[in-house]
């Protein structure tokens, strides 16, 4: 499984599949403070990438490949500024 | 048209292409500035890439692209043709030939040419020499799917401001030479298994990639992972080719944009840019108005000619007017009318000069499309002239050839049953209708016959294309300076005729290149012009065809033939001194020859001019070569214009019937027995004032039959004609002349020397056809 769903945080690795991308939307909308860990993620499919931009979870690491943690750059970081759209407890 | 048939077209196209191209790269190079010219050549080569862009060939269409982009540099002016240039295209087409080659024997494109492809593609682009030249001159490949019409997006690309996603890249991403790319995947993608930031995250040279959402993002709730909402923009510094390549299969959903320096480089180019951009809009705008204009226009394109004209407005010179035709057009009411009436009042030309003035022609149209379809039809030097042309294999020409042959065949078995309806039915009324239908056959079989021969008939000129290549590689190579002259280009022959010519002439043209024509300084020391040249001159004669090839270089060295021959121990050494000059240069032609003292890639393995004399022989021509010491050589080839049908001369020896080709015998003669002349063995007559040997044929073929004479004691005697000398055979009979087609022995026959080949005659008896030079 690519995607280990812990306590405070998603940890994404490996490569995310287009299959992992829905259950990885549905915890970060079930989560009131979600986040997740990019920082062995080889591989994340444009679904799942999809998912983080536009849920914005908060990023705890940011991946390995350059291109996409620029990609990724805007989401919040984990000290973020109060972010209240995005949680949907 | 099933695939097989769509790729054998493409490969006999593709050949033809490649062939023009070759040629025109020649004369470009001859005259750089004849705009004609490389406008032709550039044609061709997009032509080529469409068609490898039909099939699934990418180092093909790699190599052709990048030729195409050199090429287009080329025609605008960017880029000097140059030496270089040429070379590196002469290159790329030769291997882009190969590949036709692959592609045509085993329908695909071998995995391993792609790193060829890359290296020669490579070599091409080179030429583009980064900052040489804006960038902008890249042909445009706008494969977007925005709404305008293919010659709003060309027009758009060329003249207009840079679109605003590309303004959007950061300028440090935004270099001249890269080329930028938006990809706006559909949102179904990811249910075709796609992924498209994987796809864009791997394109070749990527330098900058940014990932938007296409729509605002909405609602966590309503937000469905599986709907694709991305727009991904990206830069990459890698030939525009690859980045195109990259995205092949979702070309629809990507934009290209090829970044160049900004505008504002000089004011003379922006005026120029101006004008034709004011001049692009009016056009597209009139063509908007033309199809607002149709009967009977459907909604869709109603609404599609509204964008385009909403869009066009965002170039139109005046913005103020532009802002109110702007509102005007957004509080129209749908309709084509409306439309129309809105797109005359806010011309960009001005409503007064268009509100007379008809909307124009459609003529007027095409000639802004730019693609691969329009480009075959525009070919000048080839088939474009109103005359509908077919084209058919060759293998089909031949069988109905073939079929022509049998036919002449049959037909000839109808006197043989005129004959037996008179002799052994006694039906003369019979044989007479007969011999008239025979008649009528005859002449048919006759037009057909030759109407295909003229089907066959190409002129020689398409075997002198690939010696303006020969000639002026081999010349750089060996650092002579050589101008190839080529006359008679357009005289005809059959095309085996001109196939088996190729390696021939090939051979003659390396001799003169490497032995005859001096160095330069040599030549300027022996009071001649620097430049050698060489002549090839073709010419119909009856129904011969006359091949001259003539150099002016230092003919060939008969001492050193002669000392050559000796050592090789081709003649004694005593022989070769009584040679006169003429008889030690055909020496040449003795197999085993060479006086090249080192083998060299072009001439000196000692398979020169006897190859020579062999390929021509084969196909019934003769070989002469003179040569001046100090002034040049000349070898002629004489060739039969067609070699299908053959006339023999039946005769008859020893109670059996052979065939003689006519084009051997000189006369057939009736001599008294006691006019022949006995000395030891040898028997000769006297005719016409000249002695003629005598051979009896029974002889030659070791028949033990003695020839026989008829009733008034005299001998017939065919005289043929054997390279230079004339000789006489004894037979026992003359018999008529037919035409036949002549097989060749095959098998174990194959090895039999004396007869020329075989041919089935009307009565269904083989006759054997001699070959008088094997046999004496």
């Amino acid at each position: 499984m690519p995607i280990r769903y812990l306590k405070k945080h998603a940890a994404l690795e490996g490569t995310v599949t287009a299959d992992d991308a829905e259950a990885l939307g549905q915890w970060v909308q079930a989560q009131a403070a979600p986040a997740v860990h990019l920082g062995r993620c080889a591989g994340l499919h444009s679904a799942a990438l999809q998912v983080l931009l536009c849920l914005q979870p908060r990023l705890l690491a940011p991946p390995p490949d350059p291109w996409l943690a620029a990609v990724l750059g805007p989401l919040p970081t984990p000290r973020p500024l109060a972010t209240p759209a995005q949680a949907h407890p | 048209m099933n695939t097989t048939e769509l790729l054998d077209q493409f490969v006999l196209e593709a050949r033809e292409c490649l062939e023009q191209i070759g040629q025109r790269l020649l004369d470009v190079e001859r005259r750089p500035d004849d705009k004609d010219l490389l406008n032709d050549l550039f044609r061709q080569v997009h032509t080529l890439k469409g068609n490898c862009g039909l099939f699934d060939f990418k180092p093909l269409e790699r190599v052709v692209h990048a030729g195409e982009d050199l090429l287009d540099r080329v025609r605008n002016g960017t880029l000097t043709y140059s030496a270089g240039i040429a070379d590196a295209l002469l290159a790329a087409m030769d291997y882009t030939g190969e590949l036709i080659d692959l592609v045509a024997r085993d329908g695909q494109v071998p995995a391993a040419a792609d790193e060829r492809a890359q290296a020669l593609a490579a070599a091409l682009r080179q030429h583009l020499a980064p900052g040489a030249a804006p960038a902008g001159a890249l042909p445009q490949a706008s494969t977007g799917s925005g709404p305008a019409t293919p010659a709003a997006a060309a027009a758009a690309a060329t003249t207009a401001p840079l679109p605003d996603w590309v303004q959007a890249l950061p300028a440090e991403a935004r270099q001249p030479g890269r080329v930028a790319l938006r990809y706006r995947p559909e949102p179904t993608c990811f249910f075709k298994g796609e992924d498209p930031f994987h796809l864009a995250r791997h394109t070749p040279g990527l330098q900058h990639l940014a990932v938007q959402p296409a729509q605002p993002w909405p609602a966590a709730a309503d937000f469905d992972c599986y709907h694709c909402n991305l727009v991904i923009t990206l830069v990459s510094d890698a030939p525009q080719a690859y980045v195109e390549e990259h995205f092949r299969y979702v070309p629809e959903q990507t934009e290209l944009h090829a970044l160049r320096q900004e505008a504002s480089a000089t004011p003379a180019v922006a005026a120029d840019v101006a004008s034709l951009l004011h001049d692009r809009l009016r056009r597209l705008w009139d063509d908007q108005r033309l199809l607002l204009s149709r009967p009977g226009i459907a909604a869709g394109s109603v609404a599609a000619a509204r964008r385009t004209l909403g869009q066009l407005l965002a170039v139109a010179a005046d913005p103020a007017a532009a802002n109110t035709a702007r509102q005007a057009l957004e509080a129209l009411p749908p309709g084509a009318a409306p439309l129309a009436a809105w797109a005359t009042q806010h011309h960009p030309a001005g409503a007064a000069a268009v509100a007379g003035a008809p909307v124009p022609a459609p003529s007027a149209l095409p000639e802004q499309r730019r693609g691969p379809a329009s480009a075959p039809d525009d070919n000048p030097g080839g088939h474009g002239n109103g005359q509908k042309v077919l084209k058919v294999g060759q293998d089909k020409i031949d069988r109905l050839m073939d079929l022509i042959g049998e036919m002449v065949v049959a037909k000839n078995a109808l006197p043989y049953l005129a004959q037996r309806a008179e002799d052994v039915f006694g039906q003369r009324e019979l044989a007479r209708e007969i011999k008239t239908q025979y008649s009528v056959i005859n002449r048919i079989a006759e037009d057909m016959q030759h109407a295909i021969m003229q089907v066959r008939m190409l002129p020689v000129g398409t075997v002198f294309q690939r010696f303006g290549r020969l000639v002026r590689d081999l010349s750089k190579k060996l650092g002579k300076d050589v101008a190839l002259v080529i006359e008679g280009e357009d005289t005809e022959a059959d095309k085996n005729v001109i196939e088996s010519l190729a390696d021939p002439l090939i051979h003659i043209l390396r001799n003169s290149l490497d032995h005859g024509i001096e160095l330069p300084a040599a030549r300027l020391a022996a009071g001649k012009p620097a430049q050698g040249s060489l002549r090839v001159t073709a010419r119909q004669e009856g129904d011969r065809v006359i091949l001259d090839i003539t150099d002016d270089g230092a003919g060939v060295d008969t001492d050193r033939v002669r000392a050559k021959a000796v050592e090789r121990g081709l003649i004694p050494a005593d022989r070769a001194s009584l040679l006169t000059e003429h008889e030690a240069v055909q020496l040449v032609f003795l197999p085993g020859f060479s006086t090249a003292e080192s083998i060299s890639d072009l001439s000196g393995r000692g398979v020169g001019m006897d190859v020579v004399r062999n390929a021509v022989e084969r196909v019934n021509g003769t070989v002469a070569l003179s040569s001046t010491r100090g002034q040049g050589t000349q070898i002629r080839l004489t060739l039969p214009l067609s070699m299908a049908v053959t006339n023999v001369m039946m005769i008859e020896s020893a109670g059996r019937r052979f065939g003689v080709p006519m084009d051997l015998i000189v006369e057939t003669v009736r001599v008294p027995g006691e006019d022949i002349h006995h000395f030891k063995q040898a028997q000769t007559v006297v005719l016409r004032g000249r002695i003629v040997p005598l051979r009896a044929l029974n002889d030659l073929l070791t028949l033990d039959t003695p020839p026989r004479c008829n009733a008034d004691g005299e001998h017939a005697v065919l005289v043929v004609r054997l390279g230079s000398e004339t000789i006489g055979l004894l037979v026992d009979d003359f018999h008529g002349t037919s035409d036949i087609i002549l097989k060749p022995l095959e098998g174990v026959l194959a090895g039999i020397t004396g007869f020329a080949g075989t041919a089935l005659m009307g009565d269904g008896s083989v006759l054997m056809i001699l070959n008088p030079k094997e046999l004496v």
